[in-house]
């Protein structure tokens, strides 16, 4: 990257350089969703077989109710969550942001540190926290609530999904935050802008990228999560990850998985297009867009 | 340079969770390297002990590796794929079925076997496998209730009561198809081996009638929750984490439904085309001897299908714990839950709906 405008050997160099990261993207990426993607047309046998072949009956089958039903119920808990972690996650990153530069690093890591344990310990944690013999319910108890354990319920899916999510909406916001002079919340106090002014005005304006960037890495995620709803949402309404899962194995239906997969997969690269082509129109218009780069959303 | 890091953390971030999402369900791999004098088997988590594996390994010198699934279709798709490297499977009853017909495992040579005698009655000649020509059973149970009386303030006694409106909110059903129609059919007095389109029609509505008194599908942690008191009552599966809830709780009780029982059991097959066939049948025949089968009973909590094992199990309350083995006459009625073969689809067409409802 750094000899861009040196000559021709060089720049050999750099696509060998590329070389790895090419072929890591070609077989973990591109090589698992061309299988997925021809697995969609494929022939199921009852007896769980995929038999090759081509057919549309797979995404015939999708037009049933139910999977609209449950796409968008999928899609309205994303965004939610999406919304969610984008606006928690400003709010911390601002905290951050806004700390002596000696202290950030060590924020930032404790950010961090609960993710070191596993995905699964982690939610069983929130099962304990929000139960009934949990500290949160003792504790309403005792204030003489007559209060009802919390799992499961819809509150302890958005609070997980949140724990779940919320360093991957941080770390972009953190990221253009620390790109805004300092100096711009004086000149807006200066001039008599109040703490909802400087926000609006200044400080989300300015991390514009850095929100669609959280909104985007948290969204598309969360479409794909499955252990979360079963645990703290008692299951009763799945997500587009949980029907995966059973037409997959249940069901003995890889094609029919296979095809709601790549819907799944479709409807996501849309919503990172739309993401794309809203910051792109926005940068073009904003004038102080130089130290930011648009793409970054939409390579994601 | 510290922005590109902090995308590349969030980035990184972000797969890691929806990785660690995935592995959430999965297993535990590392294929057994094949040879002489090894042996690999792919068996249910938590159901060959360990005093089983080092004896075998003690006195044959053969090298055991073992891996676990927690799904049937999880082990098949592995199977299936090819080249997976394993020498004996632990399929339950309806994929021993699958397993056959799609030519998976090989055909066991009773002549090989030595202590067949030994199995229990109802598990020689059984439905899913007539004539034991593919199966060895090793582990059995139940599917039934699990509830706690302090929560429901009565004796609960069939399937009817998880339609009790007064237990709403607190009313588990397993997390799985099959499973959960095994209520709905019974409940209405039907087999719950049926495949009559118009009887499985009328378990799914019996299961959208349920629904709205449900606090959950579950198949996870529903011998907790019963524990707690957070369900009244939930269908369960005997075995190991049943056995503990009812040991650990004397509200916690486990039992048949009046309506009528239902069996699984695990067994042992030979892959088909294994390498280390010799091997195979000695670890059948290690598996099969009294004093080994009983181990699965002290060990893990599970029934053996060894006739000539319970009496040498050490610890006999065990035995007389009906979420571990459930009494004789509560299972007179009871049949082995089988492959609904091409009535699958009505299944899965009901199944769909309760789940989207």
């Amino acid at each position: 990257m750094v000899d861009v405008n040196t000559p021709r050997t060089s720049r050999a160099a750099g696509y060998l350089m590329l070389l790895p990261a090419v072929a890591v993207i070609t077989l973990l990426v591109i090589v698992p969703m061309v299988v997925i993607a021809r697995d969609s047309f494929a022939v199921s046998d009852p007896l769980g077989g995929n038999l090759g072949g081509f057919t549309l009956d797979n995404y015939a089958k999708l037009l049933d109710p139910v999977y609209a039903k449950t796409l968008g119920y999928s899609l309205g808990m994303a965004a939610l969550n999406a919304a969610v972690c984008t606006v928690v996650g400003y709010i911390v990153a601002y905290y951050i942001a806004t700390r002596p530069a000696k202290t950030q690093p060590v924020l930032l890591v404790l950010v961090i540190i609960p993710f070191l344990t596993d995905f699964l310990v982690r939610t069983f944690a929130w099962i304990t926290l929000l139960g009934s013999g949990g500290p949160f319910i003792s504790l309403l108890r005792l204030l003489g609530v007559e209060a009802q354990s919390l799992v499961p319920s819809q509150l302890a899916v958005t609070l997980s999904l949140l724990y779940a999510f919320l360093p991957v909406a941080v770390f972009p916001i953190y990221a253009s935050m620390r790109s805004i002079d300092p100096s711009l919340k004086e000149a807006a106090a200066d001039l008599g802008a109040g703490w909802w002014q400087t926000h609006a005005r200044i400080f989300v304006p300015l991390s514009a990228s850095g929100l669609a960037s959280s909104v985007m890495l948290t969204f598309v995620p969360t479409l794909g999560v499955f252990v979360i709803p079963v645990l703290l949402g008692g299951g009763k309404d799945p997500l587009v990850g949980n029907l995966i899962v059973t037409l997959f194995t249940e069901f003995r239906n890889e094609p029919l998985g296979a095809a709601l997969s790549m819907v799944v997969l479709v409807l996501m690269l849309l919503s990172v297009a739309a993401a794309g082509l809203i910051l792109r129109a926005r940068s073009g218009s904003a004038r102080a867009g130089r130290s930011r780069s648009p793409k970054k959303a939409s390579a994601v | 340079m510290n922005k590109k890091f902090l995308a590349f953390g969030a980035v990184a971030l972000a797969s890691a969770t929806v990785l660690s999402a995935c592995s959430a369900g999965g297993d535990a791999s590392s294929t057994g390297a094949a040879g002489s004098g090894s042996l690999s088997i792919y068996a249910w988590a938590g159901e060959i002990p360990d005093s089983v594996i080092e004896g075998f390994e003690a006195e044959t010198g053969i090298d055991v590796t073992v891996d676990t699934f927690d799904s049937n279709e999880t082990m098949i798709s592995k199977l299936a794929a090819g080249n997976s490297g394993y020498d004996v499977v632990e399929p339950s009853q309806y994929a021993v079925q699958l397993m056959v017909e799609r030519d998976l495992i090989a055909e066991i040579d009773k002549s090989k076997l030595e202590g067949f005698d030994n199995l229990a009655e109802k598990f020689v000649d059984p439905s899913f496998d007539p004539g034991n020509t593919h199966s060895i059973p090793w582990a059995w149970g139940t599917t039934g209730i699990l509830y706690n009386e302090a929560c429901t303030g009565a004796e609960v006694t069939g399937w009817a009561d998880m339609w009790n409106p007064d237990y709403a909110g607190k009313v588990y059903m397993l997390d799985n198809m099959l499973s959960a129609y095994i209520a709905g059919l019974q409940v209405n007095g039907l087999s719950a081996t049926t495949t009559d389109e118009a009887e499985i029609a009328t378990a799914t509505d019996s299961l959208l009638e349920q629904k709205p008194l449900l606090g959950g599908y579950n198949s996870t942690n529903y011998a907790d929750l019963v524990g707690t008191g957070d369900a009244c009552i939930a269908e369960a599966y005997s075995g190991t984490t049943a056995a503990k809830a009812v040991e650990a709780n004397p509200d916690v009780h486990y039992i048949i439904p009046e309506e009528g029982g239902t069996l699984w059991t695990d067994s042992f097959s030979i892959v088909a085309g294994t390498a280390n066939e010799d091997a195979a049948y000695q670890w059948l025949n290690y598996t099969l001897r009294p004093e080994v089968a009983a181990l699965v009973t002290d060990d893990a909590s599970l029934a053996s299908t060894n006739a000539a094992a319970l009496e040498l199990v050490a610890d006999q309350s065990q035995v007389e714990n009906p979420a571990i083995y459930a009494p004789a006459d509560s299972l007179t009625n009871s049949e082995f839950i089988v492959d609904p073969g091409d009535a699958l689809a009505y299944f899965q067409d009901g199944w769909t709906r309760v789940r989207a409802s």
